[in-house]
């Protein structure tokens, strides 16, 4: 059990960070709003979250105008969407006890 | 949260928000039965109206080439404009029904899952009115509704993946009845019906009680 404990990311340690990858996994890309709502976070609670997951390499973030409002997108990278996945199969292994 | 990990509760969670954010999931089932309701109206005018125009079998008649270029032409403001009031009117009602329900469940009625939907359904859709219109201009006007119900079904079929799981059951009748009507098109305003009359109703009434029944968060129960 404590070896596959271990092997849970520590990054996806917080249901919020979790979320996030859920949401970004489902979706290709979504806008800091949009993760906000699906969520039901307040600003700062999600920016901190997203910019451990930029700061891992897990989440891509692009910034452009919409109009004359700024627009911040977030889409999963590569070794995000590897470290997910790997990170569920560590759950699952969890739950079929080994 | 940093030592306890509860594999089910956080997979649950993640299985949630995965659909949640890519799946619009408050369209109202009585969003079904409205537009069914409108489009069985609209069958029925129609077939008076062309009563009227064309005498007994109006329909029929028309739909197996018993009526001249001319006539043919003649009905086509009539026909589209009856189709656009009736699709204007459908919409309305689908709209209020699942803005009730977005309301209800406290749920954003206009997201990336709905944007999603709604250009997966909308292009399909215009290509099929086009289609439609110009089996018309060339005559084969018993091919209208049979290319009507199997483009909406299709419509349905590629939008079903961002919405409930019934739409693609609904996608496969509608094509079912528009290969149908392909061998059938003197009885295409009863397909019509059947399609996006009938068949709304049905799935409407099972998405009511499957989702719809009983008390919603944080709501009284519905009457």
């Amino acid at each position: 059990m404590k070896h596959s404990i271990q092997a849970l990311n520590k990054a996806f340690d917080h249901r919020v960070r979790l979320g996030v990858m859920a949401v970004l996994l489902a979706n290709e890309a979504a806008s800091f709003n949009e993760l906000k709502e699906t969520l039901d976070l307040t600003d700062g609670n999600l920016a901190s979250h997203v910019a451990a997951l930029e700061k891992a390499g897990y989440v891509a973030v692009s910034k452009q105008f919409v109009g004359r409002k700024p627009s911040t997108t977030y889409a999963v990278t590569t070794e995000g969407r590897t470290a997910f996945q790997e990170h569920l199969a560590a759950l699952e292994k969890l739950l079929s006890g080994g | 949260m940093q030592s306890e990990v509860d594999p089910l509760a956080q997979l649950s969670e993640i299985r949630a928000i995965m659909e949640r954010s890519s799946r619009f999931l408050s369209l109202s089932g009585l969003a079904g039965v409205g537009a069914g309701v409108v489009a069985l109206i609209g069958a029925g005018v129609a077939h008076v109206a062309l009563e009227h125009e064309l005498g007994p079998e109006g329909f029929a008649r028309l739909a197996t080439g018993g009526v001249g270029p001319d006539d043919r032409r003649a009905l086509l403001p009539l026909l589209v404009g009856l189709a656009v009031v009736m699709i204007g009117l459908g919409l309305v009602v689908a709209f209020f029904f699942t803005r009730r329900r977005a309301a209800r469940t406290g749920q954003r009625l206009w997201g990336g899952a709905a944007r999603r939907l709604a250009l997966s359904l909308s292009a399909p859709l215009a290509a099929g009115g086009l289609f439609a219109l110009a089996l018309y201009r060339e005559g084969a006007v018993g091919l209208v509704v049979p290319a009507l119900l199997l483009f909406y079904g299709l419509a349905l079929l590629s939008a079903s993946k961002y919405t409930l799981d019934e739409i693609r059951g609904l996608g496969y009748v509608q094509v079912a009845l528009g290969l149908v009507g392909l061998l059938l098109p003197p009885y295409g305003l009863w397909l019509f019906g059947a399609g996006f009359g009938v068949a709304h109703i049905l799935y409407g009434i099972r998405m009511f009680n499957r989702y719809e029944r009983g008390p919603q968060p944080g709501q009284a129960p519905l009457a």
